[in-house]
């Protein structure tokens, strides 16, 4: 009886519990609660919070390779590449291009918030992170989830959770990192600019963009073709009108399919003994300096380009900050802080101009240092 | 680990110039087929509107 | 006649005036929900609503009349 007993506390985990497992635990909670609580980014962070918490209970084999089932949702989802070119597929059959095709001058904002991502690659090298790990953390600047995600598994696989959690972390406190940028960058009279009104986007302009788009990005650099074509795909569906039930397909059921696996995934990556380790805190803290200097780089990029616009041509320098690629957050936030300073300011369709540029941009820059350090 | 300083400026530099030139490419692509759309668009309204005129 | 013009696409979603009540420059009319946002839009005149052009609900384009204000 006794005998019987003991053996079920030894085949049991809690023996092989460790003080990393008992911390990734309250890491797992303190996320459960932001998600639950304050509701950040919860189609993510709830998942990925549970992964965290099943992986740190010991013997649970779920991430051992080729056995456990978290271990082949990562594989095949996320080592294989298949999860983050569907989730933009969801995305373009979200999003709209018709302000970016109005104004297409906006699509140098886009590139300009990424020139922000570069100085932190330069940052990450000066604190010790070789090569692959600093283009890694250098594109949590771009603000874009999915492909943070696609390129620290080619670059630099082991830091995926650390990325992936500032990321869409960073993500969901834009409309608190942002605004002191904002404000510290522009002067008032700026922020007052409003701007000319968008010419009318014609429907075959729209079905155009993602074909011409495309087929350009993919060309000249063709490591961005998982992640373009799916993009533009989605894109396509949705303006050519014609495959309803695919676009709501790409947008509603795939894309929480895959969400549900990717967030779970992603956690489970983050067992004791890789994610409690000093490097993490530097990449939260190089995630948050990329965030703010691509956000100052996107402003001065809009500033700059003032310079040469004709006054009934300015554009406000606010609309820059959409240039990283959190959409729409990142545009609703240029839009609040831009009605501030004038109530009949209503920057948000212009934003999104930028926004969505921000998306491509963050894709370009991305497969140009897959290029270049893989 | 020594750190590859050329490589490093190689990939900061040609970084930042390849994501504008891109960037820039696509924008002139957009406003030319902007312009073409918008000509083809007018000719065909002519178009339509002359049976009925 | 002075009209509200909507400054961007979305749905209205709240009607803060009806026929009738007086408005004076810079009042609340009308909150248009555009990218899960709320957009309040204010009045450019002062005077009285003749005319609602929308109701809470609507999708309405940018450029649309909102309200006519006498």
């Amino acid at each position: 009886m006794f005998n019987i007993l003991k053996e079920l506390i030894y085949s049991s985990g809690v023996v092989s519990l460790t003080g990393g497992n008992l911390v990734m635990w309250l890491v797992a909670f303190v996320l459960l609660y932001l998600a639950i609580k304050k509701q950040y980014e919860p189609l993510l962070l709830l998942p990925i919070a549970f992964g965290i918490l099943v992986v740190n209970l010991p013997l649970t084999f779920l991430m051992e390779p080729e056995h456990g089932l978290i271990w082949f949702f990562y594989h095949y989802g996320i080592e294989q590449d298949i999860i983050p070119p569907l989730i933009f597929l969801g995305l373009g059959a979200m999003i709209d291009f018709g302000p970016l095709i109005a104004n297409p001058k906006t699509l140098l904002l886009g590139a300009g918030a990424q020139a922000g991502l570069y100085v932190t690659f330069f940052a990450a090298i000066l604190f010790g992170f070789d090569l692959q790990e600093a283009g890694s953390i250098a594109i949590i600047g771009g603000a874009d989830g999915p492909t943070t995600i696609y390129l620290t598994s080619k670059l630099a696989p082991h830091l995926l959770g650390a990325t992936a959690v500032s990321a869409y972390a960073y993500m969901a406190l834009v409309p608190i990192i942002q605004p002191p940028m904002m404000k510290l960058l522009t002067t008032d009279r700026e922020r007052k600019i409003v701007m000319t009104k968008l010419r009318p986007v014609s429907k075959l302009q729209k079905i155009c963009f993602p074909i011409v788009t495309g087929m350009t990005i993919m060309l000249v650099v063709p490591p961005a073709a998982p992640l373009i074509s799916m993009l533009m795909l989605g894109n396509l569906f949705k303006e050519s009108g014609v495959v309803e039930r695919l676009t709501n397909a790409a947008s509603n059921e795939l894309m929480n399919i895959v969400t549900i696996f990717l967030g779970l995934s992603i956690g489970a990556t983050m067992t004791a003994t890789t994610f409690l380790n000093p490097k993490v805190l530097f990449i939260f803290f190089l995630g948050l300096f990329a965030f703010v200097i691509s956000t100052a780089a996107g402003l001065l990029m809009a500033k700059f380009m003032n310079l040469f616009l004709k006054d009934k041509d300015k554009i406000n320098p606010l609309i820059g900050a959409a240039g990283v690629s959190a959409v729409p957050m990142a545009a609703r936030c240029v839009h609040k802080v831009g009605s501030e300073a004038n109530r009949r300011n209503y920057l948000l369709m212009y934003a999104m101009g930028p926004n969505v540029a921000g998306v491509i941009g963050t894709v370009v820059a991305a497969a140009i240092l897959l290029k270049n350090l893989g | 680990m020594e750190t590859d300083w050329p490589k490093v400026l190689e990939v900061f530099g040609s970084g930042i110039i390849g994501v504008f030139l891109v960037m820039i490419l696509l924008q002139l692509l957009t406003q030319l087929s902007t312009r073409v759309i918008d000509i083809i668009e007018n000719r065909n309204k002519g178009e339509d509107a002359e049976p009925g005129a | 006649m002075p009209e509200l013009i909507a400054p961007l696409a979305g749905n209205v979603w709240k009607v803060l005036v009806a026929v009738g009540d007086k408005v004076e420059l810079d009042d609340e009319v009308i909150i248009l929900e555009a990218l899960k946002m709320e957009t309040p839009i204010y009045c450019d005149d002062a005077g009285t609503i003749t005319e609602l052009k929308v109701t809470e609900g609507d999708a309405v384009e940018e450029g649309a009349v909102l309200a006519v204000i006498g």
